[in-house]
């Protein structure tokens, strides 16, 4: 009936938005928030959900989802209560739901191997509650029905016995009969039907059933009506006799009006002229935005390389030409950045429910607050923030938030708080995940840096707080073997930050014993087009990112002082670690421009042969032939085609 | 063939309808994604027939048939329905709903049941 693909994007896309808005309602109804609102939320969603997996041919989705609906209708009409065991039962169902929006994304039909047994669950459920009718509560402010009797008195009008079936393919015959009935009261009056009416709209009736009508319009417009769809009608005949009979509670006799359906608006209706409509939204495939950020970096380069041919030749008319395009790839530019942007919710609203989950399995209560979702971020961002968030959020309900037990004693509220916020700084998104739990005990790492050999005794018992908290990062500092509050800490939080610096991110901890931990990630709201500064160390280029740079200063021989194994310098009474980067790009013979480049609030120097000017680039990530490589963040070309590495700064200080 | 206003609170129903209404040869002059959207677009737009889904959030289906039809008494609206709603596509009849199609859509009847509604 229809191309699949076209339209299996568009399902699992909303299909989505459902399951998510189901899982949120479904944790606000057990926090005991706005329950009425919560449950009207499930229901539809759930609903939604059904008819578009019936539509695709779903089955199994269908009826997993048809339960639910049946589930939430009870509740909704107070048949049903929702009981912990019912939720549990219900975010089951989501999970099984999310599961099959998967395979069907990967292109394969979800079987009912897991639904299956829950439906059966929730039909269990279902019988429990008492059944109530399935009805939109009218709201206070509806009319009150109107009357059935139509308004104006029909006199003296021909009378028509007609016999009429339904279908008995029809879904819903009552409703089709019920139709017909309404739509010949808009021309006439119904006198009597067989059986009666309320059987016939209870779909109490054998598939055909009689009419007594009066009316004016004429056996042609009744034979429309009867014969509507999924009606036929079986025979027509004028019934004199009726008319005699009943005439006489017929009062004056009305000049036979206009039936309300008219034909003259309907003539007008055609005659008006079109308005110009305007679509004002429209979805774009993630692929496409893609490609077309792709081109606009490709526009970004070849400016960069008109400008450099346009610098050798001085062509006055061209350099005009040059400095509108040059403007126009900037505003496109902008514009491309912003239509990337996404709200941050897209990856908050998947966390309130691991954090119940955490908290449930461990035994803690906790209350998790989201703020700041709104904040956004260039999307090729967001898939990898997700995870470096999720396990930090875990990491504080698993292990910061302490047992109710433990809380009391501390003497602090047994709710722990995990907050997880979000927002726009001037030139970053920072996002925190704070904690009232147990901290992070300095002592405790100190011991096992020993232990584990990353710091010697010596320099264990001189480390700060800092020190030893930067630890949480090394790899293999943590490990499975559990000491109490802080074990599960360092698992995995070199991924974490290592992850995060490739999206040109910092992240730092602080941690107050007893009082909590909280974590800041600083982001930069998109990464792909920078500004940088071009340099020259030992005769190759390179890129900094201007963001980066503190300032650039003449390096003087007699400043620079040997200190252990590195180099320092004093600039302006300030002593500055100074690196060459021989490493990276070999000795350099003479280099006296020293590059001042801080992050974080921190600062270095690094020396370089001079500064070659500054100008935005696309920064290109490395490919995963050459994989990560420490101190470079990606690679740039500029005008002249050549490829330049981006210095990153981040992990250099 | 008519100019209609398709409802419904996701793409997926509005693009699936729309493509089969498209196949009758019907012109879909518009598009809403709830109630309230539903009886702005029809005051705007003047459409010759609405198909109206049940449940939408903020203003649901009847609601918005009864407002439209408060301001167009001869306004047609069918309801997009699906099984088990029967009570709820009852009380739209009453409120002067003039069709009715069911969840997983039809081609054949859908376009019936315009057909039928459009020439009543």
């Amino acid at each position: 009936m229809f191309d699949e693909e076209v339209y299996r994007k568009l399902f699992v896309e909303e299909s989505r938005e459902n399951h998510e808005n189901i899982v949120n309602n479904l944790l606000a109804l057990e926090s005991g928030e706005d329950q009425q609102t919560a449950i009207d939320e499930i229901f539809r969603s759930a609903h939604t959900l059904k008819g578009m997996a019936a539509s695709m041919g779903f089955d199994a989705m269908e009826h997993l989802c048809h339960s639910m609906e049946d589930v939430f209708s009870l509740i909704r009409n107070g048949g049903l209560e929702v009981s912990p065991s019912l939720t549990d039962l219900l975010l089951t169902c989501t999970d099984v739901i999310e599961g099959m929006l998967d395979a069907i994304e990967a292109g394969e039909n979800p079987s009912d191997e897991q639904s299956g047994p829950l439906v059966q669950e929730l039909m269990a459920f279902a019988e429990e509650g008492s059944p109530v009718e399935d009805l939109i509560p009218p709201s206070p402010t509806s009319p009150p029905e109107p009357p059935r009797e139509p308004s104006r008195e029909v006199g003296g009008s021909p009378v028509y016995r007609m016999k009429v079936a339904v279908d008995p393919t029809s879904t819903m015959k009552d409703v089709r009969a019920m139709l017909l009935l309404q739509n010949l009261e808009d021309i006439g009056k119904i006198r009597s039907t067989t059986p009666s009416r309320d059987k016939i709209e209870d779909g109490i009736f054998d598939g055909t059933f009689e009419v007594v009508v009066e009316s004016d319009a004429g056996e042609d417009a009744l034979r429309t009506i009867a014969s509507g769809t999924e009606l036929s009608l079986l025979a027509l005949s004028p019934l004199e006799s009726y008319l005699a009979a009943e005439s006489m509670d017929a009062h004056e006799p009305v000049e036979t009006p206009e039936s309300p359906r008219a034909p003259a608006p309907q003539v007008q209706k055609t005659a008006r002229p079109e308005k110009i409509r305007e679509i004002k939204n429209i979805r774009v495939d993630i692929e496409r935005l893609d490609r077309m950020m792709n081109l606009v970096e490709d526009l970004v380069i070849n400016r960069g390389r008109l400008e450099q041919i346009a610098k050798k030749h001085g062509i006055k008319e061209f350099d005009e030409a040059l400095s509108m395009i040059g403007r126009s790839v900037s505003d496109l530019q902008n514009l491309m950045m912003g239509i990337r942007m996404m709200p941050l919710e897209r990856i908050f609203n998947r966390f309130p429910r691991v954090v119940r989950d955490v908290a449930n399995h461990d035994g803690k209560e906790v209350e998790f607050i989201v703020e700041g979702g709104e904040t956004e971020l260039d999307r090729s961002m967001m898939d990898g923030l997700s995870d470096p968030l999720l396990h930090i959020i875990r990491n504080a309900v698993n292990h910061g938030i302490e047992t109710p037990e433990a809380r009391k004693a501390a003497g602090k509220p047994v709710k722990g708080l995990v907050r997880l916020t979000a927002r726009r700084d001037k030139d970053n998104v920072i996002i925190n995940v704070e904690d009232d739990g147990a901290g992070i005990d300095p002592e405790k790492l100190r011991k096992k840096a020993v232990e584990k050999g990353f710091l010697t005794p010596e320099a264990a018992a001189s480390a700060t707080k800092d020190e030893l908290i930067a630890l949480l990062f090394e790899p293999g500092f943590s490990t499975s073997d559990v000491i109490n509050d802080i074990s599960g800490r360092g698992v995995g939080l070199d991924v974490v930050k290592k992850t995060i610096e490739s999206l040109k991110g910092t992240i730092k901890v602080e941690s107050e014993p007893g009082r909590g931990t909280k974590f800041e990630l600083v982001l930069p709201p998109t990464m792909a087009i920078i500004d940088v500064m071009m340099v020259r160390i030992n005769g190759r280029r390179c890129a900094i990112p201007v963001s980066n740079v503190v300032e650039v200063a003449h390096a003087k021989p007699e400043a620079i002082h040997r200190i252990g194994n590195s180099d320092a310098i004093l600039l302006r009474d300030q002593t500055l670690p100074l690196y060459r980067l021989e490493d990276m790009f070999g000795r350099a013979e003479k280099g006296d421009t020293l590059i001042v480049l801080q992050n974080d609030g921190r600062r270095c120097c690094i020396v370089v042969d001079y500064v070659d000017g500054q100008q935005e680039v696309v920064v290109k990530p490395l490919s995963r032939i050459a994989g990560y490589c420490r101190g470079i963040s990606g690679v740039t070309i500029p005008g002249d085609g050549d490829v330049v590495p981006v210095l990153d700064v981040n992990t250099m200080i | 063939m008519g100019r209609i206003l398709i409802v419904d609170d996701t793409m997926f129903m509005r693009t699936l309808l729309k493509n089969i209404l498209f196949s009758g040869g019907h012109d879909i002059v518009g598009e809403a994604a709830d109630g309230a959207e539903a009886v702005a677009k029809y005051q705007e737009l003047k459409p010759d027939l609405v198909t109206m889904d049940i449940v939408m959030p903020k203003v649901n289906g009847i609601e918005a048939l009864k407002a439209i039809r408060a301001t167009d008494p001869s306004a047609k609206v069918i309801m997009c329905t699906a099984v088990g709603q029967e009570q709820m596509v009852k009380l739209a009849v009453k409120s002067g709903a003039k069709g009715y199609i069911v969840k997983p859509f039809q081609a054949p009847k859908v376009l019936e049941e315009v057909k039928n509604v459009l020439s009543a």
